[in-house]
């Protein structure tokens, strides 16, 4: 859990230009981290990169907190323990 | 291949700022090729640089741009409905300088389509040289 957490903080926190330690598990990307659309799309497009996954256009709105980013990135990756990408 | 009244039919771009000639290659979606000819009448080699023409990177990103529209725009002849395209990010290496007389040939390719936006991979090359390279996300919205 812990290994790919902090893999996606580091992906995000490139994205959106904001220090890691800004991007608390439950920070709001929209409300409180001042994402758009646009950045939300480029984290999802980032973590099929990275994971060579594919995740639908419907996960989308889902994209709203590192913590519901996690639980995306796992639910396509098919595993719950921890591993190196 | 897309002659520039076809592709005035997709871009909204218009003159002095309409910055593909034509396109050698369209699959919708899938890949496009188009070119843009660089020549020594272009306005902007007036100022940029005096005696030493090159063109702006900031050019070569609105042309990869346009380019790009033409990957993502669906005609519909009978529904017009203008769209508006604006750039989310740009992520561009400049490798060569473009100068007049280069045949600036962009090729796009798709990383991420979803309804209302897209992420694509860009080359500029002039001859075999690649003279650019990079990223583009770009919002499409109705109206």
């Amino acid at each position: 859990m812990r290994n790919i957490e902090e893999e996606i903080l580091t992906i995000i926190a490139e994205i959106i230009e904001k220090d890691p330690a800004e991007i608390t598990l439950d920070a709001k990307f929209y409300e409180d981290l001042g994402v758009d659309s646009m950045m939300a799309l480029e984290i999802l497009t980032a973590l099929e990169k990275k994971y060579r996954i594919t995740i639908p256009e419907e996960k989308l709105p889902q994209i709203t907190t590192l913590r519901e980013t996690v639980a995306i990135a796992q639910e396509f990756l098919g595993r719950k323990e921890p591993a190196d990408a | 291949m897309l002659n520039n009244e076809a592709i005035q039919r997709l871009l909204p771009q218009r003159y002095p700022f309409l910055l593909i000639d034509t396109v050698l290659e369209c699959i919708p979606k899938k890949k496009v090729v188009a070119v843009k000819n660089v020549t020594i009448n272009e306005p902007f080699f007036a100022g940029h640089f005096p005696g030493a023409p090159v063109m702006p990177g900031v050019l070569i990103i609105e042309a990869m741009a346009q380019a790009s529209i033409v990957l993502v725009a669906e005609e519909d002849e009978e529904n017009p409905k203008k769209k508006s395209y604006y750039l989310g990010s740009v992520k561009i290496r400049f490798r060569h300088p473009v100068v007049p007389g280069d045949r600036l040939m962009i090729t796009v390719e798709p990383i991420k389509l979803v309804s209302g936006a897209a992420i694509v991979s860009v080359r500029a090359c002039v001859e075999d040289k690649e003279v650019a390279l990079g990223e583009i996300s770009l919002s499409i919205k109705e109206g």
